[in-house]
């Protein structure tokens, strides 16, 4: 959507491509923020 | 539809419902039930069986205007053409028998199941007229107050007053005849959508004829918004207005009877003209112009092929905008109001689309998949089944030596494996690793 209405979002934001929202498990979620990530939007 | 029976390698099953869909794109099995008629193919339809039944039921055909035998043919062009028994109505007193020169009555007929393989399958569900509550604008509470469809039938040659406009308290003509458009739409207690503009149409087209039929009739319409938005609607809606057919924007909220003559008191205030004020009004007909809405069996046929409805309670398609006719089941593709209302051009419209896309799937004999689609690594498995409970595509079989996952169903989601408890399941191209190096990479400190 961000895209289609040509809005920029601020580059601290990075997305990663997943098939379907129901392929994110919790690992990875913890994985990320374990890694340092600040939080996750999880969006389909 | 004569037409189409006589078609060769077409075989049209009325009176049929589905029973049991198993298999994927190009090799559906479906279980088709097909119902007792009572009636074997011998009958050719002659109708001698019908006046001499003494059951009555009411006409499903003619909106339940006038009777009928328990044993009757569906409609005059019914295919095919043979007579059917209603078994709750009837009383099995075998005079129909007596009656049929042919010997096509048998009693003891019972329903036939029948396996069909199918390549694909195309869903036109079609629609049913929203019933608007006992009481709410007097409907089934006063006599004068009809659908839409009720007047279409009246209105129609065929239908049991032979196109003659006649109101139902007292079988006079009605001079004076009001409709009022949105009943059950565009109305956030009841329907949310707009059923596109269909029922607009359908009260300018009746207003119309009943304005041919019967110059000094004063008609009125009711209206929200008239929605006439297609080829020639706008100017259709110019004509009737030139006709003079009066369009007043208001909102009826209540009808009274005139308990003498059954004619209808309604209060309504022309919202373009406030000056007006509150004006009472008598009209002697009064036609609901009501939402399509979802046909009852619709959530039948959901379960039965695992599809999905959208919040209005029709079919959801693949995609509102860029696919409006596969679903997101291949194979399984979506015609007409089956998908969302629509009227007669945008239906045969819809058609031909899901034909043409049915046919991109039938002339070939192989189906290319993406090769992303889950793979179960059976020796971890566990068989707890919670991947077939989760599959959104039904892809996945609970087998006795794991979970089995059908590649053409599947559609790489990967929601199977985000819920496997045991992790036997992988997503190919999609795989864990790969994601956790794509975290780690975004996430690296330089």
């Amino acid at each position: 959507m961000a895209g289609t209405i040509r809005a920029q979002y601020p580059p601290t934001i990075r997305p990663i491509r997943i098939n379907c929202t129901g392929r994110v498990t919790p690992s990875l979620m913890i994985r990320a923020i374990s890694k340092g990530a600040d939080g996750i939007i999880i969006a389909g | 539809m004569l037409q189409a029976a006589r078609t060769e390698g077409l075989n049209i099953y009325t009176y049929s419902e589905l029973d049991s869909l198993k298999g994927f794109v190009g090799n559906f099995d479906a279980k088709i039930r097909r119902k007792a008629r009572y009636v074997t193919k011998d009958c050719n339809g002659c109708g001698a069986c019908e006046p001499v039944c003494p059951a009555i039921s009411w006409n499903d055909f003619n909106e339940g205007l006038n009777p009928r035998s328990a044993i009757y043919t569906a409609f005059a062009q019914a295919v095919p053409s043979i007579a059917q028994i209603d078994m709750e109505k009837c009383i099995k007193c075998g005079l129909c028998q007596k009656a049929c020169e042919l010997n096509a009555i048998d009693f003891d007929q019972k329903d036939i199941i029948q396996n069909i393989r199918v390549g694909t399958i195309i869903v036109a569900t079609g629609w049913d007229e929203y019933k608007p509550p006992i009481g709410y604008l007097g409907y089934n509470t006063y006599p004068n107050v009809i659908t839409q469809m009720k007047l279409e039938r009246i209105l129609a040659p065929n239908g049991p007053t032979f196109g003659h406009i006649v109101r139902p308290s007292d079988g006079k003509r009605p001079k004076r005849i009001l409709f009022i458009q949105c009943v059950g739409s565009r109305d956030l207690n009841k329907n949310t959508y707009c059923s596109s503009g269909v029922c607009c149409m359908i009260s300018i087209k009746n207003t119309k004829l009943i304005k041919q039929h019967y110059p000094d009739s004063e008609i009125t319409v009711a209206y929200v918004d008239i929605r006439a938005a297609g080829k020639d609607y706008e100017e259709y809606f110019t004509a009737s207005r030139k006709e003079g057919i009066r369009y007043v924007r208001t909102n009826v909220s209540r009808i009274e009877e005139n308990p003498e003559n059954h004619n209808l008191i309604i209060k309504m205030q022309n919202t373009l003209r406030d000056s007006l004020g509150l004006q009472e009004k008598e009209f002697e007909l009064i036609v609901l112009s009501c939402a399509m809405i979802p046909p009852i069996g619709i959530k039948k046929i959901q379960r039965l092929l695992k599809l999905e409805t959208s919040r209005d309670g029709f079919f959801k398609e693949f995609h509102p905008r860029l696919n409006p006719i596969d679903t997101k089941i291949p194979g399984i593709i979506l015609a007409g109001v089956s998908q969302s209302p629509k009227s007669i051009a945008d239906s045969i419209t819809s058609g031909r689309a899901a034909a043409s896309s049915a046919a991109r799937l039938m002339s070939k004999d192989k189906y290319r998949i993406a090769l992303i689609r889950a793979k179960v690594n059976k020796d971890k498995c566990a068989k707890c089944g919670l991947c077939e409970l989760n599959c959104p595509y039904n892809a996945i079989n609970l087998l006795d030596d794991g979970a089995d996952v059908n590649e053409i169903l599947c559609r790489g989601c990967g929601t199977c494996l985000a819920n496997c408890p045991s992790e036997a399941i992988i997503l190919r191209y999609y795989k864990e690793n790969q994601y956790e190096k794509q975290i780690d990479a975004i996430l690296e400190k330089t």
